[in-house]
């Protein structure tokens, strides 16, 4: 309803300055007006009766702008994220693009329909130091029910999603998470009305995005393995297989990487087996030679130390294989 | 209501069946003297499709100001006295949390520096921050400006023109 007026403003310098100081108090956001700012309208008119000018002025009319109850949710998360077994940490934003200051309940949903695994979630929280990275300790985790602060007109929140991820989680399998914000005043189709409940006293509204909001996060499964495996052929010195003293022993180390991940400072050691001597210079990878020296290249062997490969970041689906020999005492 | 100006036929064309006469025991504004009465109003502006695809657009009593809302600011004029009100100017500045919307009638005297000066909407600019001018546009308009030639005793009218709250 309009708030009428029944005063007669006098003079126009006086409503000039009515104008002036409402539209200092209250910038309008990228939501419109601010709530609870006053409109009045009030018209002045000149006119002559007979020979006689005269001024009037009508009443002024106030009406009070409501509050819209806006809000929109979008995922952080640069793609899907890597997902191991473990925690982790999805990331959104909220943004209040209503025209009024308002608080959003957060629920964040681990079990979508088509989801292929399922995580547990642990915690909300705001990235309280607004660095955008979860620091635990510090971003505050928020109480049952998770409600962001009131966020004023165009505010922006990052909210933190802890999960944990279940240790049956398989390669490549694929998970959402979705964070929804809703309006605390209330949220429905457009034009749902919560009246008396918004800024400066007017009705709250919700706007075209309904008062809610959702965003979702995707999880993928990235579960890396090695497979090591080692064998040996013996030739004797007779050309037999027979393992007597002199017999050379070339063993073989086959590191195969399984899943679409990657595995970090993968370094593959042995020890030279006793009652054998490391055949000198027999160091090789994928049938390339190293030598026994340490520093100069991935490979050092020695009789004491045994053989070290450094094979740093192996990608999945990647098989080296080492071979040295050994000599039977 | 043969001296009313265009837009005012404009605005009665597509709002109110009838303008709603004014109390006639309430204390005319301005002065002592003064026989012309003017009341404001609001109304919200609701425009609807029937099943046929005609549109049409009705006032009625505004129930929601929310920013995009479109409001039609009304006055409500009366001639109380026995001798014609002649050369009757009114102005009525615009609050800077609504715009004038556009499909204002093309006709209506607007000023877009204050009030200092006043013209149809096309004719008038606007300086840039590059010193260089633009053509104003219906969100610059400050004023809005309504001539009648003569209002002839008890006679009563409605002027109108549409704003959409910023």
């Amino acid at each position: 309803m309009p708030i009428r007026s029944p005063s007669h403003s006098k003079t126009a310098l006086w409503l000039s300055f009515a104008f002036a100081a409402s539209l200092v108090a209250h910038p309008a956001s990228a939501g419109g007006i601010s709530a609870g700012t006053l409109i009045e309208n009030t018209a002045t008119a000149t006119y002559e009766d007979g020979g006689t000018s005269r001024t009037v002025t009508s009443n002024t009319v106030t009406v009070r702008v409501d509050e819209l109850l806006d809000v929109t949710v979008t995922s952080l998360n640069s793609g899907p994220i890597s997902a191991a077994p473990g925690e982790l940490v999805l990331t959104y934003e909220v943004t209040n693009q209503g025209n009024g200051p308002e608080a959003f309940e957060l629920v964040a949903n681990p079990t979508i329909g088509g989801n292929e695994f399922e995580v547990t979630v642990e915690s909300l929280a705001i990235d309280s130091n607004g660095n955008g990275v979860y620091d635990p300790g510090v971003d505050a985790i928020l109480a049952s029910p998770e409600t962001t602060p009131d966020l004023a007109a165009d505010e922006t929140v990052t909210v933190f999603v802890i999960v944990t991820v279940p240790d049956t989680v398989a390669d490549e399998e694929v998970s959402d998470v979705e964070l929804t914000a809703s309006a605390v005043t209330g949220n429905g189709a457009p034009g749902t009305i919560f009246a008396g409940q918004g800024e400066g006293g007017g009705d709250a509204i919700a706007g075209t995005t309904t008062a809610s909001g959702v965003a979702v996060g995707t999880l993928v499964g990235r579960v890396t393995t090695l497979d090591l495996a080692k064998s040996v052929d013996l030739l004797d010195p007779f050309g037999g297989e027979s393992a007597v003293p002199g017999t050379l022993a070339t063993f073989t180390l086959t590191a195969s990487v399984v899943g679409s991940g990657t595995i970090d400072d993968l370094t593959i050691t042995d020890a030279i087996p006793d009652g054998t001597t490391y055949a000198a210079g027999s160091l090789l990878l994928d049938a390339a030679p190293l030598t026994d020296a340490s520093g100069d290249d991935a490979g050092e062997a020695s009789d004491t130390d045994g053989i070290s490969v450094d094979l740093g970041t192996v990608s999945g689906g990647a098989t080296h294989t080492i071979t040295f020999d050994v000599t039977i005492d | 209501m043969k001296t009313l100006n265009a837009l005012v036929a404009a605005i009665l064309a597509a709002t109110l069946p009838m303008a709603p006469a004014l109390a006639q025991d309430a204390a005319p504004a301005g002065g002592e003297d003064a026989t012309v009465q003017l009341e404001s109003d609001v109304m919200a502006i609701v425009t609807t499709t029937d099943e046929g695809g005609v549109t049409s657009t009705k006032l009625s009593e505004p129930t929601e100001f929310t920013p995009g809302t479109k409001l039609s600011f009304g006055m409500n004029y009366a001639n109380n006295g026995t001798e014609p009100a002649t050369n009757v100017t009114g102005t009525n500045p615009l609050n800077p949390a609504v715009r004038l919307a556009p499909d204002a009638d093309p006709a209506l005297m607007v000023s877009v520096d204050g009030g200092s000066t006043f013209g149809p909407l096309a004719t008038l600019s606007v300086a840039t921050e590059t010193q260089g001018t633009r053509p104003a546009t219906h969100a610059d308009v400050t004023h809005v400006r309504w001539t009648i030639a003569s209002i002839a005793p008890g006679e009563t009218g409605r002027i109108a023109f549409p704003v959409i709250i910023r």
